[in-house]
């Protein structure tokens, strides 16, 4: 904290502190900080489970347990890098590590990866969590998004059911979507209170990816590719109605009552809202997950998602690199790596993991999941300099304004690609 | 304890006040032993804990410091307020602070002024309204908000459901997502969390008001009106400009409620601006930008203050 | 004025409280049907008051996930300790603002409303910085001294006012019979304050037992967190929440700073009175 020096002096030098020592404990006796964002009981459970495995089979290099949140992750990080307090090992999201990793605060795993751990998760995952010419986290767990459908309405619909062998094109999904609905009662509800992610992510399924690298730059660019999907959940909402605007915005969790009370007969959702589904569906309710459309538009198109893992990464200041990583390879091993996965209800990274016969079941379609693993490619906002910028300032309120229809496709693009554009430049100076 | 203070002082004469005591103990920036010994318990951690960080955080503005240890900062001047003056969401999100921190103000005065006249009745079962009153002030802010998401919830919200069971809508609302209700959505909000504080300290002002005034109008034939505007509002208007003047500050820099509510949305309709030099500081880590609206923000509350706190002012330096 | 008018009124008048408590009690009601409701009630859109099936299950499993014993402790401790320590370090310092003027007094007002307009998320690394000299970083002592300093430009606002309601009279007598500033204050004035000092105690108290960020922040072990961070531990991603729990929990967490009010609300208005005006 060099720029912090002439405070830090300043005060070190009051005599008080010598009082007042001893009142905390230091950072460094000898446990290593494991700040974990597990927040569902099964998958708390099994990353305790573990950490007590972990502690018993190491006593020399104990790890302590540390509860965060996703909520305020982010805030709780900055402070404590930027006071030098960080924890060890973190829990976090490929997305919020661009920044952290650029300032210094993460170390570069390159090196201390052991080759077990870097054979067993595929190069395309690997690529998530690569930056700047550094590794900064172990990608463990990813979740696709998924159609969640109202089983007894697509019976009742007679549209073809997809899978992952043979997914619906959007122009299907389309149709379906049209069929589904009815009075009173929408095909899709699309859950738009964070619309960023989503229409990046899915714009990779008609070969498109908003961010783009040239001469060594990352710029937008909103063209055909890029928005079809948007245009198409634009359509939905404004023309055909097969979507209401009343959902746009909600959260993902939002719109579960609407789900189980078929007013809605598709949400689009993380998968791992299957675990709410099915905790809080109606008796009798009966689900199913569909994988999401697969884009038609020649080469490049497919049903590739863009992703932003779970990761495990390790703080530059942290003394025992060595051990976080070893505890990192501890966490991920195959077996505890499928067990993480199944008590977030998540697909795991790994390729032995994605082997796992609990998580490899029709139950709770599972398999839906598991089967769109081979698809899913780093997002193209992962490795961004201002993207976050880009996204609240922009592109939050440009994507709200398009799908409830109050502004057009040209005035999308225009706030996307010119106000955008700028904020990206300031960064890349 | 503190026995040992009282030692070695001239007797001081019959009659004279305390605070013109002798000059003849030493003094420092006008205080003299005894009031830094009040004094020190209070400043020393303030002068730590909370001048410090502020002048820090203040002298931010005019560098050009970020998160990360890779940069170093450099002092630029003023080139903060120079990209500050073109930021025109920015100065939106000023727009929609102005709004929010106004109404919420007025409001929460208004309501909470109905509210202490009638706890200061003597009604039955005060104990328990009184009490009852301050509900919002006992919720943890994550909870309020999330609490008054599931209220507006368009699908399962209790609001929607009640209105529609009384016939007042046939469509569900969406109140926290359409541009043109989010914001009064949230204000409703923001006044209802900030009662509690108002009312209370109204209500206290309310009892100071002199009885027999108050009798004496009554006995005149004045009306419930004109004994209000006439004996309780000249005792009140102190307290009340003393409570929304503080209210007006704090409205105009929380924005917690209302990131848990709609996180700036829709459009950008919500966008506070404290939750934009959040944001700033937060998310994109540009501390020094941030630094600059902090300044920009602290002179314009404070020229309003000064407007609406004119006459106040005045009376005082009299 | 006839006694029917009269009981017009008075009806009228308990109408206009119930509604006013209607709007500002029934999120605690709604916390409370949550709480006791199981999760498919919470996916319907056909919502109701009263749970269709109580249970238990909720606080069951908050207890169960979270250590909400322990931090309901470490809150008590801490918003507690720093209520009290606010009152102690803010009834002198109120005390000299209001009977010595000075250039400290002046400088000490600006400071309090500044303080209050700075954005308060510049502050929080320096002063994370500050306490990390003083080694204060995962102490609850530190927590306790941040909230207390975070208190006191409102204590000191508002005990100023009692004090300029005490009668220089009263301080006069003393000093004639040789007592120091200090001394007055203790035994002349600060009996006069008790009803303010309750209004300071309680405000800082329900600011400490409900503040999120710095707690956050600033403890990092486990068993040391407070509430106000544990109920966030039910929280997901993307908005998702273990709505059942959390509202269990949370229900459990206002109930101290609710009975807190219930036994002191009568002195809390009696004791702004005075201040208040006067301020």
């Amino acid at each position: 904290m060099r720029r912090r020096n002439f405070l830090a002096t300043a005060l070190a030098a009051a005599p008080a502190a010598s009082l007042l020592s001893g009142c905390g404990d230091d950072g460094d006796d000898g446990t290593l900080d494991y700040l974990s964002l597990a927040w569902q009981k099964e998958s708390m459970e099994a990353n305790k489970a573990l950490v007590a495995e972990w502690n018993k089979r190491n006593p020399q290099r104990p790890v302590r347990y540390v509860q965060g949140s996703w909520d305020s992750v982010h805030d709780q990080l900055l402070t404590s890098f930027e006071g030098g307090e960080a924890p060890d090992v973190i829990h976090d999201e490929a997305n919020d590590l661009t920044d952290f990793a650029h300032g210094g605060y993460l170390a570069d795993l390159g090196e201390l990866l052991p080759d077990g751990l870097r054979n067993q998760i595929p190069e395309r995952t690997w690529d998530m969590v690569r930056f700047g010419g550094g590794t900064y986290g172990v990608p463990f767990l990813q979740e696709p998004r998924v159609l969640v459908a109202n089983r007894r309405l697509l019976d009742d619909s007679g549209v073809r059911v997809p899978d992952t062998e043979d997914p619906w094109t959007w122009d299907e999904f389309e149709a379906a979507a049209r069929k589904l609905s009815g009075k009173g009662s929408y095909g899709v509800a699309w859950s738009m209170k964070e619309p960023v992610n989503q229409s990046v992510n899915l714009s990779l399924t008609t070969g498109g990816a908003v961010f783009y690298r040239e001469d060594g730059k990352d710029v937008v660019r909103f063209d055909r590719r890029d928005s079809y999907v948007a245009e198409l959940i634009h359509r939905q909402v404004n023309r055909e109605r097969t979507a209401p605007r009343g959902s746009l915005g909600m959260s993902g969790s939002d719109t579960l009552p609407g789900f189980f009370s078929g007013q809605y007969a598709m949400v689009p959702l993380n998968f791992s809202y299957r675990q709410q589904v099915e905790q809080q569906a109606p008796d009798g309710f009966e689900w199913t997950a569909l994988p999401m459309p697969a884009g038609d538009l020649g080469p490049g198109s497919g049903p590739t998602q863009g992703m932003s893992p779970q990761t495990l990464s390790i703080a530059q200041d942290t003394k025992r690199k060595e051990d976080a990583m070893a505890f990192i390879a501890f966490l991920t091993q195959p077996d505890h790596m499928a067990r993480l996965a199944a008590g977030d209800w998540i697909v795991p990274t790994g390729r032995k993991a994605l082997r796992d016969p609990a998580l490899n079941t029709r139950k709770h379609d599972w398999r839906t999941g598991i089967g769109m693993s081979e698809d899913l490619r780093a997002s193209p906002v992962l490795g961004v300099r201002g993207y976050a910028e880009w996204k609240d300032k922009i592109a939050t309120p440009a994507f709200q304004e398009y799908y409830s229809g109050s502004i057009g496709l040209d005035d999308l693009r225009g706030k996307l690609v010119e106000d955008g554009n700028r904020i990206l430049a300031r960064y890349q100076r | 304890m503190s026995a040992t203070t009282t030692t070695e002082r001239p007797a001081p004469r019959r009659g004279t006040p305390p605070p013109r005591t002798p000059s003849t103990r030493k003094r420092a920036l006008g205080l003299d032993r005894d009031a830094w010994f009040l004094l020190l318990p209070a400043l020393l951690p303030i002068l730590v804990l909370s001048v410090g960080p502020l002048l820090y955080g203040l002298s931010l503005a005019f560098t050009d410091a970020q998160a990360g240890r890779t940069e170093p900062t450099q002092w630029i001047g003023l080139d903060n307020f120079a990209s500050l003056r073109f930021d025109s969401l920015f100065w939106d999100s000023f727009r929609v602070g102005l709004v929010w921190a106004v109404s919420v103000t007025a409001l929460q005065f208004l309501l909470a002024l109905g509210l202490a006249l009638l706890l200061n009745q003597n009604l039955r079962f005060r104990w328990l309204a009184r009490t009852l009153a301050l509900v919002p002030w006992a919720m943890p802010e994550v909870v309020i908000g999330i609490m008054w998401r599931l209220v507006y919830h368009r699908d399962a919200g209790i609001l929607n459901s009640t209105l529609r069971d009384l016939q007042l809508i046939s469509e569900n609302v969406n109140w926290l997502s359409s541009l043109s209700l989010a914001l009064p959505a949230v204000i409703v909000v923001g006044v209802w969390a900030g009662m509690p504080q108002t009312t209370v300290v109204l209500l206290a002002g309310l009892q100071n008001v002199p009885h027999e005034l108050h009798e004496a109008a009554a006995l005149d034939g004045a009306g419930t009106w004109r004994r209000f505007r006439a004996v309780t509002w000249p005792a009140l208007k102190p307290v009340v400009l003393a409570i929304t003047s503080l209210n007006f500050i704090w409205n105009f820099n929380s924005f917690g409620l209302v990131y848990v509510l709609t996180q700036g949305g829709p459009g950008g309709e919500t966008r506070l601006p404290m939750l934009f030099a959040y944001e700033e500081a937060f998310r994109y880590g540009q501390f020094g930008y941030a630094a600059a609206m902090g300044m920009v923000m602290i002179a314009v509350i404070a020229v309003l203050l000064t407007v609406f706190l004119r006459n106040r002012l005045k009376e005082a330096d009299q | 004025m006839s006694s029917l008018s009269r009981t017009c009124g008075r009806a009228g008048q308990y109408l206009a409280l119930l509604c006013y408590l209607a709007f500002l009690a029934f999120p605690l009601l709604w916390l409370l049907s949550i709480a006791f409701k199981a999760p498919q009630e919470l996916g319907t859109t056909d919502p109701t008051w009263l749970p269709r099936h109580p249970s238990l299950d909720n606080f069951r499993d908050a207890f169960d996930q979270q250590p909400l014993w322990g931090s309901a402790l470490n809150s008590l401790l801490v918003a507690t300790s720093a209520a009290l320590i606010s009152v102690l370090v803010a009834v002198p310092a109120a005390y000299a603002l209001v009977r010595y003027r000075s250039a400290v007094s002046k400088a000490a007002t600006g400071w309090i409303l500044v303080s209050q307009m700075f954005p308060f998320v510049l502050v929080i690394i320096p002063l994370f910085l500050v306490l990390k000299n003083f080694q204060l970083i995962n102490s609850q002592f530190g927590l306790i001294l941040v909230y207390v300093v975070w208190n006191l430009p409102f204590a000191l606002w508002m005990l100023q006012g009692y004090v300029r309601a005490v009668p220089a009279s009263l301080e006069e007598a003393a000093a004639i019979d040789g007592c120091s500033r200090p001394r007055i204050l203790f035994s002349v004035v600060l009996p006069l304050l008790t009803p303010g000092l309750v209004a300071t105690l309680m405000f800082s108290f329900v600011t400490a037992w409900n503040e999120f960020f710095f707690a956050l922040v600033l403890l990092k072990s486990p068993e040391k967190q407070t509430m106000s961070v544990i109920l966030t531990h039910f929280l997901g991603a993307e908005g998702a929440a273990d709505l059942g729990p959390l509202a269990a929990a949370a229900f459990l967490a206002t109930i101290p700073s609710l009975l807190f009010f219930a036994l002191l609300q009568r002195r809390l208005v009696n004791g702004m009175m005075n201040g208040a005006v006067k301020g």
